[in-house]
């Protein structure tokens, strides 16, 4: 999205909207993985890209905030950032695992937590302007999903032993041949659940980083008219006229941000059910 | 085209999205004790069907 409000004033004098190919294929550039510093991504040597840094900056983040919420720890506490990381620390214990896993939550609840609010911080920060958000590339969710796949099947594994994990996948009482081919495609839906984790969170970042950068630019694009009216001192009238449409686009911008941050909490919400899901799956005998 | 490509793979979506929250509005309707777990159940989903649009989305814009 940067360069974008430069390139709107470029626009000036000729039609507004000659130059939105060319900005929107800029913003398509800026959201996919680059080094750090805006140069292409070499895969050759070892480099921070875009993503990256801002995942690392979001466990910085994620550091800090916990380290403080904890620092005084009392029976009832007084802090607000304490009260705040409790209130959702209990959501995810109560709403999530324990909705979802049923008893002996309380030993999968780290995880989920650790989960929850690495998606959430990421995804939080990706909403600043000019932030990218962790989880909006394939490379960060599918290692994700990958360990939370590999997180459920250990669960599995430890919680019914082997052959009887490997069992719980066939349905009971139905005959031998379909028992084996719905079996079959158990395993495979398991398997594809690395695939559907992964792409939803990355798709619904990504997807709404380039909604709400499309979105943005048209802003810009309608907003200038109403600058150049003001600035050049052009009569009343012009400019009420002029002010509005950018009105109603900013309004409409400012409501699919406040959508991509419900968007973003509820992602992250999504991705930790549906691991709880998988869990407790896997953790009880059906 | 892509756009025609993403629109179809909307249309799915959006049925599913709206049958699955007609559904939770009417059981909430009719059993308001068991507000919570309908949401949660409408959540999941409304993920499950948003994945197959999104999916749809990013295909659109990725292949050209």
């Amino acid at each position: 999205m940067e360069g974008t409000a430069t390139a709107a004033a470029q626009a000036v004098g000729h039609s507004p909207f000659a130059l939105l190919p060319d900005q929107v294929d800029e913003l398509l550039r800026s959201l996919g993985t680059l080094n750090v510093n805006g140069e292409p991504y070499g895969a050759n040597r070892f480099v921070l890209t875009n993503y990256t840094f801002f995942m690392l900056l979001a466990l910085v983040l994620l550091g800090i905030v916990f380290f403080f919420a904890v620092k005084k720890l009392s029976l009832v506490p007084h802090n607000r950032l304490s009260n705040g990381v409790e209130a959702m620390a209990d959501f995810v214990r109560n709403d999530i695992a324990a909705s979802q896993i049923g008893h002996g939550s309380d030993k999968y609840f780290p995880f989920l937590a650790t989960v929850f609010f690495f998606i959430l911080f990421n995804n939080i920060l990706g909403l600043i302007p000019g932030c990218k958000p962790g989880t909006g590339t394939m490379g960060v969710t599918v290692a994700l999903s990958t360990l939370v796949f590999g997180v459920f099947n250990a669960v599995g594994f430890k919680e019914q032993g082997f052959f009887g994990y490997l069992k719980s996948f066939a349905p009971k009482g139905v005959p031998f041949p379909i028992n084996l081919l719905v079996w079959a495609i158990e395993v495979l839906s398991a398997f594809l659940r690395v695939l559907t984790l992964s792409v939803r969170l990355f798709a619904n970042m990504y997807a709404g980083h380039i909604i709400l950068g499309i979105f943005a630019i048209l802003t810009a694009l309608f907003t200038e008219p109403l600058i150049a009216a003001i600035r050049t001192g052009s009569g009343l009238g012009g400019a009420a006229l002029g002010a509005l449409p950018s009105i109603l686009w900013i309004a409409l911008m400012t409501a699919l941000y406040a959508m991509e941050v419900l968007v973003a909490v509820l992602q992250a919400y999504v991705f930790t059910l549906l691991s709880a899901v998988y869990i407790g799956i896997a953790a009880h005998e059906h | 085209m892509n756009v025609i490509g993403y629109g179809l793979a909307v249309i799915g979506a959006s049925l599913a999205i709206g049958m699955a929250g007609g559904k939770a509005a009417e059981a909430t309707a009719r059993q308001p004790e068991v507000a919570g777990r309908v949401f949660t159940l409408f959540i999941l989903a409304a993920a499950f069907a948003e994945a197959l649009a999104l999916l749809g989305f990013v295909l659109a814009l990725i292949v050209k």
